[in-house]
């Protein structure tokens, strides 16, 4: 008979990680690693570009980021339990540690940074050009202006429409403080477009 | 400390949701008019939500990638691997690049941004052909 003990506890269902398979696939044979890769190079990259605003920079991080994390994949364990990863939040975690070093090697040699407004190239609809550009420079203005973790995560909500529990787990916070980070950096950007207004 | 914030947070949260869910096409759930966020608040999330591009990486900085991971994982050697290839892109993707071609302002895609640079659903096929077409001129130049 099956009885309740101390150390007894209620088996729980581990939610289905959709990379499982290609994870599992790669630990088996490396080369497989390439299916995760392409699946992930654009998220990562994006990531790494919001942050340090340099091409060259992004790659370097990007290239830094799927080196280790095929060098790690034997290690990598999906759990349900706190702190839960998936592979994506794994992998975003290399890339959050990866982009820290970064930026800590940036502040001693900077360079200068490449603004995304600035490099939309003119179409034949200006007015609606100089609108887009209007906007993406006061959003990023805005972003640019806020702390390091509610940047972070309103690039993960809002560019790689991540959960609050997933940013939470790639930055090591609780959902709620995560809410709440993105409540204050959206508050931010409220009071300065009601400011540009006036 | 966090307490006070918590309802307002949450109501944030589930404005994002919804805006986040219709962008993807999916059934959302749209707060009722006490759970909304004030207006300027709404203003902020359509502004963020609909402003920031998402960047993507050059064709040739993935491909050189993929190969050093190749490399790296005990793969077929350089000389060994194709020579290019072209990468298709998630279909929500390209069809936000589409759609920013004609909708207006207000329902307009996500932008999408190639390396560094801004791609209308032209110059993208025009760019993964153009390196399809070097690949196989320079493919082809080896074979000679």
């Amino acid at each position: 008979m099956l009885r309740r003990g101390k150390g007894l506890q209620a088996p729980r269902l581990t939610p289905h990680d959709a990379d499982r398979p290609a994870v599992e696939a790669a630990r088996r044979d490396p080369r497989a690693f390439e299916a995760l890769y392409r699946k992930y190079v654009a998220q990562v990259y994006s990531f790494a570009h919001y942050e340090l605003r340099n091409v060259q920079a992004a790659e370097d991080v990007t290239a830094q980021v799927f080196m280790r994390a095929l060098a790690g994949l034997p290690g990598f364990r999906e759990q349900a339990e706190p702190p839960a990863s998936s592979f994506r939040v794994w992998l975003f975690q290399i890339a959050r540690n990866t982009l820290s070093n970064e930026r800590r090697r940036a502040r001693r040699h900077p360079e200068a940074s490449i603004e995304l407004a600035e490099m939309m190239p003119a179409t034949d609809d200006v007015a609606r050009e100089v609108a887009a550009r209007d906007e993406l420079a006061r959003a990023w203005e805005a972003i640019d202006r806020l702390p390091e973790a509610g940047r972070r995560a309103i690039v993960l909500r809002f560019v790689h429409e991540m959960s609050t529990r997933e940013i939470g787990e790639v930055l090591g916070r609780t959902d709620g403080s995560v809410r709440v980070l993105i409540h204050r950096a959206v508050r931010r950007l409220a009071r300065q477009l009601e400011r540009d207004a006036d | 400390m966090l307490g006070h914030e918590e309802g307002p947070a949450l109501q944030t949260d589930a404005y994002i949701d919804a805006l986040l869910g219709r962008h993807a096409g999916l059934p959302v759930v749209v707060p009722g008019p006490e759970m909304l966020p004030p207006t300027a608040m709404r203003r902020a999330i359509e502004l963020l939500e609909r402003a920031l591009p998402r960047v993507h990486p050059s064709f040739l900085f993935e491909a050189r990638l993929a190969t050093q991971l190749r490399a790296a994982a005990g793969g077929a050697t350089t000389a060994e691997l194709p020579l290019g290839e072209l990468v298709v892109l998630p279909p929500r993707e390209l069809a936000g690049v589409a759609a920013a071609g004609g909708a207006s302002v207000g329902t307009m895609d996500r932008r999408l941004l190639v390396g560094g640079a801004i791609a209308s659903g032209f110059s993208l096929a025009g760019a993964a052909a153009m390196f399809a077409w070097r690949r196989s001129r320079s493919r082809r130049r080896w074979l000679d």
